[in-house]
């Protein structure tokens, strides 16, 4: 965690619908640049209205959402989303061009660059997610949905934000599809610097690729700190109604045989075994 | 028990694509067992699923060969409408299946649909109602409900028609775990209390490992694997090269097992694998002063 | 309140005890009282007596805000229509002359009335939709007998125009988080974004259609064949007796709309020339 000021705070910040939900109520969070964090918990826990507060889709009824020293209140919704970009989980409510060119191009032309710029970041962005050229004139609609996501991250990445929400990015997705987008993602976070925060179910993804993990219950952040901490705390995930990966579940279930409660992966698991049995 | 499902060298391929969806398929189903489906996407999980409701080939387009036999007849043989009172499907889409306007006349409609009477309708409802816990939901309409109790519902649903055979085609894939849990633990109870043939096609193994009398392993349109359960996930290797994961768990004993430290039953649940490691450690760990740790 | 698809309608209220069936009988029949009413007066008083059923049946009255809108453009158009668009004939009487137009008395006369009719039937259709869940709805249909396929149409449309609005939301956030803002931007600028969402909705459907249909089949629904014809249950119906107190509402609505028939061709009550609207409206325009 760098000691350098945080690129996102969120102060006291409770939300509230129209109907009188109490979606979000005091969250405190600061977000570095750089992260690699999961938000958890269980639907109707409020880890999307937070994610959406984030980007400035959504303003909070009372706190603040602070972005690179900008107000989301006060500031326009196209100064948000060239720092905070936010990609919905099916990308069939995002496309719609009639080609993956223009789509990915929508976003940089939404706020106005001039189109040589605009040509530089989709190609850069295209890039960055693997689609190769022949698919530029294709129409989004009839390609796989592995790339249609790939084209739906690289409209957002098109606008450069520093940060990155993607939401649900392994669901429905086989094992090989899911670990495929995530190395990407670790990817973009590792090489590229961008920070990438994920809202997930998916807990053996969470251990393997996030550093952070933000458990939300309620409206509330029940837990937030480093992956392995946040999984050895049987009780306030039980809060969340999450449970921690197999392998953890099985590390904690032997703790007293010696194993660490925190453990995130087969590998780790095994190793300890063999110092165990030495 | 008798088979219910035949089928026969079946291949079929959708009229759009080059190569075949299933290939080759031979498979034989017995009456009231619990038959998991793995396999990437793309494999033909979905395609077996829709053949086996009569959905292939009846309402897309293809080419067929071979056989798929249910009770004995081939599946196009079956008028229509008379299929579906053997054969539920339980789809991905909570969203796409839930077509009344409240969860009441969700449950009512198939029932509806085969002609029952009043009575028996009535019966049949409480009786789904209680078994998928949905007592509460009943006159709420489908804006007003999860995702994963409108699965619930729809399983309920097709449930409620009695199909002898009930295939589920990834319930739970756009669902939390919690949902997810709960849909499981309605299949838990049909298990123990009535007698369908359940098919669930699934990515995720956790729960289902410990449900499935026999597993189906299926990629690129053939069937690869098809075995009782703990020995289909023996095979850990031809799992993981067709990029199946495995419970974290079951793939930790499985090491344990290729380097030589166990030899027993792979076990399918989490305490499974516990009380395995549990021994294992007992048997192995250097005898010395007692160490009080934890 | 609860919300939904059709409106708001009230959590608690008598007018859930009468059987769906009177007040789809009371929209149809009173939907028609203001076509044999020429008087305005007497049709604005129909138009509160909705009202007043409306506020009896605690339907929360903020919900005729959203109609305002409608209500005062509906107005505006038909008045609009009549005085400058409408034609002229000799005998008509110059009233005013604005901007250069004519306008006549006989137009504005005859726009008062039209709009005066169509402002209960309005409010009839509303309190129709304030007090009636969607179940309400297919129950009446079902009760007179519409053919089941009808009513399912209409169910399964009133679930896809639910999952519409329901998709609409994300799109409209997911096309804000690439930058789309409308602040500020003109009116033909805004209308032709908006254009833009249909696309990813047409795209939603087609893809749930499939599955929907997929759904019906497994459910047993056969739209041709042996297995169409089967005598359905009407499960639903179960819930809904129709009691005496019904029939007496049933009757009397009939009877209100035959007392109107006879007072108006036997009487000639709802006359333009006995009204004291249209006469103080002319009084007022001379």
């Amino acid at each position: 965690m760098n000691a350098e000021r945080p690129f996102i705070r969120v102060v006291n910040v409770s939300y509230r619908y129209p109907d009188g939900t109490e979606a979000l109520s005091g969250i405190n969070l600061d977000i570095y640049q750089g992260e690699f964090m999961a938000f958890v918990g269980q639907n109707g826990s409020g880890k999307t209205t937070l994610s959406k507060c984030l980007n400035g889709l959504f303003n909070p009824t009372s706190g603040d959402v602070i972005v690179d020293g900008l107000n989301s209140k006060t500031t326009s919704i196209s100064q948000m989303v060239r720092r905070v970009g936010y990609v919905f989980q099916n990308p069939d409510h995002q496309l719609f061009n009639s080609n993956c060119w223009d789509e990915i191009a929508y976003g940089p032309r939404n706020i106005e660059l001039p189109e040589p710029e605009v040509k530089t970041r989709v190609a850069e962005a295209a890039r960055v997610v693997g689609l190769p050229e022949t698919y530029f004139g294709e129409h989004p609609f009839f390609l796989p949905k592995g790339m249609r996501q790939r084209v739906a991250i690289a409209s957002i990445l098109a606008l450069q934000p520093k940060v990155i929400i993607v939401d649900e990015p392994t669901t429905g997705q086989d094992a090989r599809q899911s670990l495929e987008i995530m190395d990407f993602l670790a990817d973009l976070n590792q090489a590229q610097g961008h920070t990438v925060i994920i809202i997930t179910h998916d807990m053996p993804i969470v251990a393997r690729y996030a550093r952070r993990v933000v458990a939300m219950g309620s409206g509330r952040i029940l837990a937030d700190g480093p992956t392995a901490e946040v999984f050895s705390q049987p009780e306030t995930l039980a809060e969340t109604f999450i449970e921690p990966p197999h392998i953890t579940q099985l590390a904690q279930r032997c703790r007293s045989l010696g194993f660490d409660p925190g453990t995130l992966t087969v590998e780790d698991m095994l190793r300890q075994f063999k110092e165990l049995v030495a | 028990m008798a088979p219910i499902i035949e089928i026969q060298n079946y291949s079929w391929r959708y009229s759009y694509a080059k190569m075949p969806a299933l290939n080759g398929i031979n498979l034989i189903i017995e009456e009231g067992a619990f038959v998991g489906i793995i396999g990437p996407n793309g494999s033909g999980k979905t395609t077996l699923a829709y053949s086996l409701d009569g959905l292939i080939p009846s309402q897309y387009r293809g080419i067929k060969q071979g056989a798929v036999n249910i009770l004995g007849r081939e599946v196009e043989a079956y008028p229509a409408g008379a299929l579906q009172k053997l054969v539920g499907v339980v789809f991905s889409d909570p969203e796409a299946q839930f077509t009344a306007m409240t969860v009441e006349d969700e449950l009512v409609f198939g029932m509806e649909n085969l002609g029952l009477s009043v009575p028996e309708i009535r019966e049949r409802l409480e009786w789904v109602t209680e078994l998928a816990e949905l007592g509460h939901l009943l006159e709420k309409p489908p804006y007003e409900i999860s995702g994963g109790q409108k699965q619930r519902v729809a399983l309920a649903a097709v449930l409620a028609m009695t199909p002898r055979v009930m295939i589920l085609d990834e319930p739970t894939s756009m669902l939390d775990p919690v949902s997810r849990k709960r849909v499981f633990d309605v299949l838990v109870r049909l298990k123990e209390e009535q007698r369908n043939t359940i098919i669930v096609i699934e990515h995720n193994l956790e729960n289902l490992a410990s449900l499935a009398d026999r597993m189906i392993l299926l990629s690129n349109g053939e069937l690869l694997l098809e075995d009782e359960t703990h020995a289909f996930f023996e095979k850990m290797d031809l799992l993981l090269e067709n990029g199946i994961h495995p419970p974290g768990a079951m793939l930790f004993i499985h090491r344990l097992m290729q380097e030589g430290y166990y030899a027993s039953r792979l076990p399918l649940t989490v305490d499974e694998a516990a009380a395995c490691l549990t021994e294992v450690v007992a048997r192995l760990k250097p005898p010395g002063p007692a160490s009080s740790r934890g | 309140m609860n919300k939904t698809l059709l409106g708001y309608v009230p959590e608690q209220s008598p007018i859930y005890a009468v059987h769906p069936f009177v007040k789809l009988f009371f929209l149809l029949v009173v939907s028609l009282f203001p076509m044999f009413i020429a008087s305005p007066e007497w049709n604005l008083a129909l138009m509160l007596f909705i009202l007043g059923l409306m506020w009896l049946s605690r339907v929360d009255m903020r919900v005729l805000r959203i109609y305002v809108p409608m209500v005062i453009s509906m107005g505006s158009v038909i008045f609009l229509s009549y005085t400058v668009l409408g034609g002229v004939h000799p005998e008509f009487g110059l009233a005013a002359r604005i901007a250069g137009v004519n306008i006549y008395w006989e137009r504005i006369r005859d726009a008062s009335v039209v709009y005066a009719r169509i402002l209960p039937m309005i409010f009839t259709m509303v309190f129709f939709l304030s007090t009636s869940r969607e179940r309400d709805v297919i129950v009446a249909m079902r009760s007179v007998r519409i053919p089941f396929v009808v009513t399912y149409v209409f169910a399964m449309a009133l679930r896809a125009a639910g999952m519409v609005l329901e998709d609409f939301q994300i799109v409209r956030q997911a096309e804000q988080a690439r930058g789309f803002d409308t602040a500020g931007k003109s009116i033909p600028y805004r209308i032709r974004k908006y254009v833009m969402y249909m696309i990813p909705l047409f795209a939603l459907s087609l893809r749930r259609s499939e599955e929907f249909a997929n759904a019906l089949l497994a459910r047993g629904y056969a739209f041709t064949g042996e297995a169409s014809r089967v005598k359905r249950a009407d499960y639903v119906l179960t819930h809904y007796s129709f009691r005496p107190a019904d029939l007496l509402l049933t009757a009397a609505i009939g009877l209100a709309f035959a007392a109107l028939l006879v007072l108006r061709f036997g009487f000639g009550y709802f006359e333009l020339e006995r009204s004291w609207f249209i006469a103080w409206l002319k009084t007022a325009l001379d």
